[in-house]
């Protein structure tokens, strides 16, 4: 199944890379967006089913509050920071925190999981994804 | 006012020796106002020995000493009698280099003196007494502070006013005995007491002349500076204390001291200095204190008890330091540590991705990609457990430890499903300084298990085991249960260049490796110096599963 996922990442050449790894995979870049205005602009153009959210974007760290607010619009989140002890509380939505950088591999199995999910398919998670809820 | 001046004539000993024993003071019981001063001059001058010291026909009698057994030595190998005798006060910053003193038994014996600072001790009519002094066992090239010096000569002026109001008390209850027996002298002796009056209006008033002095000392420091009596009753504060929270003198008196710091710190403040009230321990506490522009700002505070010669507490003292602009500096370098690591784990993060876009063009460098990717990643682990952290902002993921930080970094190694990697023995504090080195040889590893070793099959073991042996630290890593080894490789690969590199090229230390039948066998013996350069700390730890 092929899914629409948003890139939050304020560094283009890691932002290119995710697209082209989801890509690979078979999923649909719904857009790159470098701080969290531009994110939750990106929400309000059309549906989204993952959002791929650094921490530290243009406008500061705040990829946490990115990421919540896109999960209470109905997208599933997966955080992939440095930092990952600046996310705090997370809604039912925001899956986990992956690394970074972070290898392919586990970035696709991550993403397998959590689009499994969001179907409500039951999938044991990555390893090294620390779940969130 | 009291002078502490000489006697503007010569003196004869002899004359000198009958203005001491007038004072009755020699061999009688410690006396707590004594005890006090020389407390005092001891903690100020930071010295482990303080004595009042009177010099005696052929002794130095001690009538109050901290940090001393002898409450007498012989007069020949006095320093204060060599102050007595040239009637000034004595000040000597290495005794060994001193040939007055190099050869006496207290410098070459115990409590062998190095450093002392005596300040003389005179008699109404300016003969020398005696000194209050005090001594190091430590030589002190640079003498006393200005402070210090001056402390100790305000000191010694208390002494002699001690000294004078223990005679004109003592005078005066025998005074009052014989008024008892005789109503017939009354007349004389109501004379005789009209004087001694005088005489005590004349000794308390340079009590009060010398306690404005010691005040006026401690109105000059920075510090703010408190003290209380031994139930912890504030009786008084110097003048910084008041200019920083402009109160009203003695408003603070009592426990309303408390009230002066911001509510939330007033519970722990109060616990804490009841705590030392009750146990005697020393008084430390951070909390905000009220300025008088009503804005709290960060303070330490600190108080010791002063004890007599029974141990008994006498009087607490204690310093509020304004620690404000410390406390913004140590918030201001924790942001711009922040961000500094996260630009750095953004370095990382770009390279890692330039590598895999690169690749992309070339897919016959696929795995080269890979491999080099996988090492990028476990130096961007390396760095990002092992950054400098304030003490202000603790590593959420526990102490920088070897142990801790190898499981961090073999971590998705372990999560594969590959065998089981253990990590036991000694552990040890380690730093940044040895983060990189020892990543990347753990790395090399930890990959080539995962490929030919241990790692490959369910069934394989890793343990690494680490061992303090005095002065090197043992890291072993011990495969088994992984596919048999045949024979050992022709040649080592790249891998183990970059191991072999970190280890003796970086670390200092040295690496060997065995090709056992069981598996890979490798030992590094690595100085301690090399895990960490600031502290070195070991201790024990349980076996734990990685």
């Amino acid at each position: 199944m092929t899914a629409r996922i948003l890139i939050v990442e304020d560094e283009a050449i890691v932002a290119l890379e995710l697209g082209l790894i989801l890509e690979d995979m078979g999923h649909e870049v719904a857009g790159y967006a470098t701080d969290s205005r531009a994110a939750l602009f990106q929400a309000d153009c059309g549906p989204i089913d993952l959002a791929l959210v650094d921490i530290h974007l243009a406008d500061g760290p705040t990829g946490a509050e990115v990421g919540r607010r896109l999960a209470d619009l109905g997208v599933n989140v997966l955080y992939v920071t440095g930092n990952p002890s600046m996310i705090g509380q997370a809604p039912p939505r925001v899956v986990g925190v992956l690394g970074k950088p972070a290898d392919e591999v586990l970035i696709e199995n991550a993403v397998t999981y959590a689009l499994a999910c969001r179907a409500g398919r039951s999938m044991s998670p990555p390893a090294q994804l620390r779940l969130l809820s | 006012m009291k002078d502490n001046h000489p006697l503007s004539r010569p003196w004869t000993e002899a004359e000198r020796l009958a203005a001491l024993r007038a004072y009755d003071v020699l061999d009688s019981p410690p006396e707590r106002a004594f005890d006090g001063l020389v407390e005092i001059a001891s903690r100020v001058c930071e010295a482990p020995i303080g004595l009042v010291s009177l010099v005696d026909e052929d002794r130095q009698w001690f009538k109050a000493r901290v940090g001393l057994d002898a409450d007498e030595t012989p007069r020949n190998v006095s320093f204060c009698a060599r102050a007595v005798e040239a009637d000034a006060d004595l000040i000597v910053n290495d005794a060994m280099q001193d040939p007055r003193f190099a050869d006496n038994p207290l410098v070459t014996g115990d409590p062998q003196i190095r450093f002392y600072a005596g300040a003389l001790l005179r008699s109404r009519e300016g003969l020398p007494l005696g000194t209050l002094c005090v001594i190091d066992s430590k030589p002190r090239p640079e003498g006393l502070t200005e402070t210090q010096r001056r402390t100790l000569e305000v000191l010694a002026e208390q002494v002699g006013t001690a000294l004078e109001l223990r005679r004109a008390l003592k005078a005066g209850s025998h005074l009052i005995d014989a008024h008892r027996d005789n109503d017939a002298r009354r007349d004389a002796e109501d004379a005789e007491r009209d004087d001694r009056d005088i005489e005590l209006t004349r000794v308390a008033a340079a009590l009060a002349e010398s306690e404005a002095r010691f005040r006026a000392i401690s109105d000059s420091m920075p510090q703010m500076v408190w003290s209380t009596l031994p139930d912890g009753f504030h009786d008084y504060y110097n003048a910084r204390w008041y200019e920083f929270t402009g109160v009203p003198v003695g408003s603070t008196d009592g426990e309303a001291w408390n009230g002066m710091f911001h509510a939330e710190d007033q519970d722990r403040a109060w616990a804490r200095w009841r705590h030392s009230l009750a146990s005697g321990e020393p008084y430390e506490i951070e909390y905000r204190l009220r300025h008088r522009s009503g804005v709290y700002r960060w303070t330490l505070g600190r108080a010791l008890p002063i004890r007599d010669a029974n141990g008994t507490i006498i009087r607490w003292f204690g310093t509020c330091t304004d620690i404000e602009d410390l406390k913004r500096h140590e918030a201001e370098r924790e942001v711009v540590s922040q961000e500094l690591n996260h630009r750095i784990k953004n370095v990382f993060a770009v390279v890692s991705a330039l590598v895999a876009l690169s690749a992309r063009q070339h897919p016959e460098a696929r795995d080269f990609a890979a491999s080099l990717k996988t090492r990028i990643q476990a130096l961007a682990r390396a760095h990002a457990f092992v950054r400098p952290h304030t003490a202000a902002a603790e590593p959420t993921n526990g102490d920088t430890t070897l142990h801790a930080f190898l499981r961090e970094l073999l971590a998705p190694h372990a999560a594969e499903d590959g065998g089981t990697l253990v990590i036991e023995g000694d552990d040890a504090v380690f730093d940044d300084q040895a983060a990189t080195p020892v990543a990347l040889l753990f790395h090399e590893l930890a990959t080539n298990a995962a490929k030919y070793g241990a790692l490959s099959t369910p069934d394989g073991l890793i343990t690494v085991r680490a061992a303090h042996e005095g002065d090197s630290f043992r890291l072993e890593w011990i495969e088994s249960g992984g596919p048999p080894i045949g024979q050992p490789p022709e040649r080592s690969g790249f891998g183990f260049t970059l191991a072999r590199l970190a280890v003796e090229g970086q670390l200092g230390g040295r690496l060997e490796q065995y090709w056992e039948p069981t598996g890979l066998r490798l030992a590094t013996d690595l100085p301690v110096a090399a895990l960490q350069r600031r502290r070195n700390a070991v201790r024990p730890a349980e076996p734990e599963a990685g």
